[in-house]
């Protein structure tokens, strides 16, 4: 079946969101054109804002519309403690079940050497800048429990060893309501070496 | 070329990516030498398998398909789990980049496999720099780029009390008087890379000049990432790096 050159092209532009392939491009392309014409402008218009809007916080690296991210600018967050991330997924995720409150600095990936991924990509040496600016007290190492988050958390520790602040990692744990049984090995193997005193 | 019921290999992952939209694409080391897999549902909440196809973690794998790409039929865990942190791990990635250039895909390397697993553990006992270089000696070797560690390149046995020019193409020769030589190594140190002795003050500097230069050579001048990396992270601290 032939599209029209404009069809066309809508459908290659749907294509490039992740988990779309060619017949939920065509779903949505048809259900745009067909039945929500008015939605399909509020979505054009809110991508284009938006794409012209956000950019990244000045201090933190998270998505941000203004030059400071709202946890950057808000006066009541607690400047003395810094949790590092990987994405603004991760931000989202801690915000939603921590309780955290204090500001955090979002890396927008981990260290890959083979891949070329190095600290300059990372924002690395502005991260240790503002920690050695002498407010921070605390850095909070949250990188994924890969190899590669493991490498970026020993880098940023080595990093900002000098500078005098705390430095903490995130615990790994065996999963609430699990079982040990099905708990993969190398998890359960952390568990036990990082276990601590009944409360 | 594999089948699903072929028995569990021994292998490594060496290097993974992202690959279509929830799968990986591995690129494992074996005793049947390094192939492409691709981990189909690798990625994502549900996988199973996220947490250990990893770099330097023990596997068993079995795998379906032939030609350049094959695909991940089965994967666990091959205990006792290694567990690599801080220095060690910037020297396995340094070591995985070395086994992605040099080696080929389908290459049968299981005596390379059973230097590199040995190697890995020893990392994690706190290897000296010096077991690096034998096994970039032990690599180079099993790729068929072997040093010439025992003999001149005029076929004359070394002389530990001696000191040569080391020649890309020729191997060591005696340092000829005032001759400008890029590459001046000692008898003793070449001796020890081989294996015969153990390494002498300063030998660790000079061979690590040694198989700098030999290396990049057979990587054809591109320079590794990992070592990039090695150098910003802790030249700062020492001049000791990988």
């Amino acid at each position: 079946m032939t599209h029209p050159p404009l069809v066309l092209r809508l459908l290659e532009a749907l294509r490039r969101l992740p988990g779309v392939g060619p017949k939920s491009a065509q779903r949505m392309a048809f259900h745009l054109l067909e039945r929500d014409r008015e939605g399909a402008l509020r979505l054009s218009l809110a991508l284009q804002e938006a794409l012209e809007g956000v950019g990244r916080c000045r201090r933190c690296h998270n998505l941000s519309e203004g030059e400071l991210c709202p946890i950057c600018s808000n006066e009541r967050r607690d400047g003395q403690v810094v949790c590092v991330v990987e994405s603004p997924a991760d931000v989202q995720a801690l915000e939603q079940s921590t309780g955290f409150q204090g500001r955090y600095f979002v890396l927008g990936g981990h260290l890959s050497p083979l891949d070329g991924v190095g600290p300059d990509e990372l924002g690395l040496e502005q991260l240790a800048a503002q920690v050695a600016e002498g407010e921070v007290q605390e850095v909070i190492i949250a990188t994924n429990p890969t190899v590669e988050g493991e490498a970026t958390a020993h880098y940023i520790s080595e990093l900002l060893a000098a500078s005098g602040a705390r430095i903490t990692r995130l615990a790994h744990g065996v999963p609430l309501g699990g079982e040990l049984e099905y708990v993969d090995s190398g998890t359960l193997s952390r568990a036990f070496h990082g276990r601590r005193e009944v409360q | 070329m594999g089948h699903a019921d072929d028995p569990l290999l021994p292998g490594f992952v060496l290097h993974r990516t992202p690959f279509r939209e929830s799968s990986l694409l591995l690129e494992v080391f074996t005793p049947s030498g390094r192939l492409g897999l691709v981990a189909r549902g690798g990625r994502g909440k549900r996988s199973r398998i996220a947490a250990i196809v990893q770099p330097f973690v023990p596997l068993w794998l079995s795998w379906t398909g032939q030609g350049d790409l094959a695909t991940l039929a089965h994967v666990e865990l091959r205990p006792p789990p290694l567990s690599l942190t801080g220095r060690a791990l910037f020297t396995a990635f340094y070591v995985n980049e070395l086994l992605l250039r040099l080696t080929s895909r389908h290459d049968p390397q299981p005596e390379l496999f059973e230097h590199y697993q040995w190697l890995l553990w020893q990392l994690v006992a706190g290897a000296e720099e010096w077991t690096l270089r034998r096994f970039e000696v032990v690599l180079l070797a099993e790729l068929g780029y072997g040093l010439l560690l025992h003999c001149d390149g005029d076929g004359r046995p070394l002389r530990p009390d001696s000191r040569y020019c080391y020649h890309l193409e020729r191997g060591p020769l005696p340092l000829q008087g005032e001759a400008p030589c890029p590459l001046t190594i000692s008898g003793e140190t070449l001796l020890a890379l081989d294996g015969h002795s153990p390494p002498q003050l300063g030998a660790e500097r000079e061979a690590k000049r040694l198989l700098r230069a030999v290396i990049h050579h057979h990587l054809g001048g591109r320079p590794l990432r990992s070592r990039e990396l090695f150098r910003q992270m802790f030249v700062r601290h020492t001049d000791q790096g990988e």
